[in-house]
């Protein structure tokens, strides 16, 4: 099994209830039993190559030790300032550790459960399957997807844009003014063209009977089966169990205080 | 027998527009009637496809009276959608008349607007891509077809609906000759395997007029001023063909000449020539350029140059000298390499290895703005180039750059403005000019700063005739002053009349570099194998001496 092959929009809302059921959690034991599992299926299910899971998981991991270094040092003091915890020689406050912990490991899980889903699931798919299980109007899908194609024709119509612009003997900005000059002056042709190719496109999707409506079939259609609903309480049983865990070895809270 | 498609006195105008796009048009398509609507750019074209396909008059911001009737039925009175399934279109622009990512989705997305059930689709969609033989690229993402393999796919998603016409928009207006070509062959095939009428609309007719039944007159004040065969049209109506700017086959521009009147028996192709060769006269074969390049210090050199794109090699040991006084035209084949050395040749790229040198100074050891004064480049699309908000600053701009006094700016506009003939377009933003004017204005910003080499990726590519020719004359102009040019093409007929010397690119080497005129005395499979084809007068040259030396070796 694969989880390329779950529905993507059963995925997406297990990805979302499993985020909103940790913003409830607030101790660090759960967040970091839930990082170790996610982890662990992503990889053994999701035909990830670990070097680029780890590299994608770099800047959560930043933004989680900024996280973890503010909250300890702008902590509000401690009720009970006496019991301490000494990690590498310095001895920190317990609550105020481990709030920070908590805070931090929330921001990794939420980056674990959102890689997961990236690194598995087809833009595409995603859209379609959007239409399709969650009843998103075609007219407003089909035209992100349109979008979708144009980002790469975008980049390299800005590329030949720029070098157009300097063979002009437009220099180099190198201040801020200068360069929000230049990418002002990079704005018209890039929106002139632009507006026109949406206008095309959306002519020649008209022109191939699209109107917008749910009168339609689906090459590729998505549906719920049982394993989308198995992957669902599959993630949401291994929430409950980690948050059972951490109860047994007493960190277990929940609410904001 | 009852008419497909009837237009009655339809006249259109938009909201924002001063005049008419279309005026009073009437005609009739029969079934399976394959008609080529011939027009000047701009002369409301692609206004009747929308009008013939049902979105124009519900998504049309303007009027529109007469009436377009379909099998019967106005086609104002079918449902939104409806009539997409009978008329299908392919469009000009490869680019953007695709909304999925993959060959397969995309024909999928048709099938699905008209809700055609799902266990239907796989074999058509197999079957369609095997008329446009594309079926190998079934799962392969859109972005990576060729031109030439877009349009084959346009095409496919259409004739997946099993139109009953098929209305093909310029469809050759952005491919380079040799993937234009193959898409004529694939419709003529598909003319014999499935039935639907064709309607081709084009400002250029060569490879179409052995496909067409009758053509359909427009001028540029969109009326209808012909609806016949073509070759009465030529006869009857030649000088209109001509201040139209509806431009004959090449065939027949070079054969006109030397005919009297009545035109009826020009020939339109090679083929039509060849069964009937007649003597030329030998202004056809006259070239425009005469100039001989200055050969004593090279203005640039090339050594070794390379270019890599992460392990994709682009340009491969490249060695050569430009001189002062040349006209170069770099041919080869797409994706051989072309464009990007014109980017390395301008200082735009930087090569990986080798380098090159201007006038005994290595490129990066120029400044930018000096070397701009010495290198203009024009870029295939003009907007792209354009920075100011009115022509007269867009002209000035460079000239500020060198500090200029505001007496000479405005001197030497008003003499670019003029060698353009854009005199009086001063106040108009750039985006407001038309195709051919725009073209002008970008070359004109390039030439204003008296460059000494000038470097234009294919300048004709998807312009209508008359464009290229004003262009050229303007090129012409600025060579015989001194000016050397580098120029990109795929057009045989460019490099025959005015490069003086042919650089040939082959998989990103230089596979030849000579005089133009010896490059014609290599064998058409040699000529084939660089994906060059000998020009239009050499080839009926041939002909003529092949038939001569026939008569004379006859006993």
């Amino acid at each position: 099994m694969y989880l390329q092959r779950l529905n993507p929009s059963i995925k997406a809302c297990t990805v979302v209830l499993l985020i909103i059921l940790l913003a409830f959690i607030f101790d660090p034991v759960t967040p970091m039993l839930m990082i170790f599992f996610t982890m662990f299926i992503t990889l053994a299910f999701g035909k990830v190559r670990w070097k680029t899971y780890f590299l994608f998981f770099i800047p959560f991991s930043i933004f989680a030790f900024g996280m973890l270094w503010t909250t300890l040092i702008f902590q509000k003091p401690p009720t009970n300032a006496a019991d301490t915890i000494t990690v590498l020689w310095w001895s920190y406050p317990r609550e105020s550790l481990l709030t920070a912990l908590a805070l931090s490991t929330r921001v990794l899980a939420v980056g674990s459960l959102s890689l997961l889903f990236i690194f598995t699931t087809n833009t595409i798919d995603f859209i379609l399957s959007l239409i399709q299980q969650c009843k998103v109007p075609p007219k407003i899908a089909y035209g992100v997807l349109a979008g979708y194609r144009f980002l790469p024709m975008m980049r390299d119509e800005m590329k030949l844009v720029h070098a157009a612009h300097r063979i002009r003997g437009v220099n180099e900005a190198h201040s801020f003014w200068g360069k929000w000059k230049q990418y002002s002056r990079f704005a018209i042709p890039l929106l002139a063209s632009a507006i026109r190719k949406a206008e095309r496109t959306a002519m020649a999707m008209e022109s191939k009977g699209f109107t917008g409506d749910r009168q339609r079939t689906y090459y590729k259609s998505f549906s719920v089966v049982l394993q989308d609903i198995g992957f669902l309480l599959l993630m949401v049983a291994a929430f409950a169990i980690a948050a059972y865990l951490s109860f047994l070895l007493g960190y277990f809270k929940w609410g904001a205080s | 027998m009852k008419p497909l498609v009837q237009v009655q006195e339809l006249s259109l105008q938009f909201d924002a527009a001063k005049a008419a796009v279309l005026s009073n048009i009437s005609f009739e398509l029969f079934e399976n009637e394959r008609v080529l609507l011939l027009g000047p750019s701009g002369c409301g074209k692609s206004t009747l496809t929308f009008c013939l396909n049902g979105i124009y008059p519900r998504e049309l911001d303007g009027s529109m009276t007469g009436q377009v009737i379909f099998n019967g039925k106005n086609t104002a009175d079918y449902l939104p959608g409806e009539l997409s399934k009978q008329v299908g279109v392919v469009f000009q622009d490869p680019e953007t008349q695709f909304c999925m990512l993959t060959v397969e989705d995309e024909i999928a997305f048709g099938l699905e607007n008209h809700a055609v059930p799902p266990s239907e689709m796989e074999d058509k969609i197999v079957e369609v891509l095997q008329l446009v033989d594309l079926l190998a690229f079934k799962s392969a993402p859109i972005a990576t077809l060729s031109g030439g393999q877009k349009q084959r796919l346009a095409l496919a998603c259409i004739l997946a609906l099993e139109p009953q016409l098929l209305i093909l928009d310029e469809p050759t207006a952005n491919l380079d000759p040799e993937a234009a070509q193959q898409l004529i062959r694939t419709i003529q095939t598909l003319q014999r395997k499935r039935s639907f009428g064709l309607l081709i609309i084009e400002h250029q007719l060569d490879g179409w007029t052995d496909i067409a039944d009758r053509c359909l007159l427009l001028q540029s004040n969109g009326e209808l001023f012909y609806d016949g065969s073509f070759k009465e049209a030529i006869a009857s109506k030649l000088a209109s063909l001509e201040t139209e700017g509806i431009w004959l086959p090449k065939v027949a521009q070079y054969v006109l000449p030397a005919i009297a009147p009545p035109y009826q028996h020009v020939p339109l192709t090679i083929g039509a020539y060849a069964a009937q060769p007649i003597e030329l006269p030998d202004y056809t074969l006259h070239k425009q350029t005469e100039t001989q390049p200055i050969l004593q210090e090279p203005f640039m050199k090339l050594n070794n140059l390379s270019w890599h794109v992460k392990d994709r090699n682009i340009i491969q040991d490249v060695s050569f000298q430009l001189y002062t006084n040349e006209f170069v035209a770099i041919v080869g084949a797409n994706g051989s390499g072309k464009t990007s050395l014109s980017r390395l040749l301008a200082g735009i790229q930087s090569p990986t290895k080798g380098d090159i040198v201007l006038q005994g100074k290595k490129l990066p050891e120029w400044r930018q703005s000096d070397l701009r004064k010495k290198i203009g480049y024009v870029f295939q699309n003009p907007e792209h180039q354009f920075i100011a908000h009115t022509v007269f600053e867009e002209l000035a701009f460079g000239l500020r750059l060198r500090g200029l006094s505001e007496d000479i700016i405005i001197e030497k506009v008003s003499q670019a403005l003029a060698s353009c003939h854009l005199s009086g377009m001063e106040q108009e933003h750039p985006y407001t000019l038309s195709q051919g004017q725009k073209r002008r204005l970008s070359v004109a910003t390039m030439i204003i700063d008296e460059q000494e080499m000038l470097l234009l990726d294919e300048p004709t590519f998807g312009q209508d005739a008359r464009t290229n020719q004003e262009l050229m004359q303007l090129l012409t102009a600025r060579f015989q002053q001194g000016t050397s040019i580098v120029m990109i093409t795929h057009d045989m007929e460019l490099v025959y009349h005015y490069a003086t010397r042919v650089i040939v690119m082959e998989h990103g080497h230089k596979v030849a570099d000579m005089p133009t005129a010896a490059l014609w005395n290599h064998s058409d499979e040699q000529l084939s194998a660089w994906k060059l084809k000998r020009p239009i007068p050499l080839q009926l040259q041939q002909l003529w001496e092949r038939k001569c030396t026939h008569v004379f070796a006859a006993p």
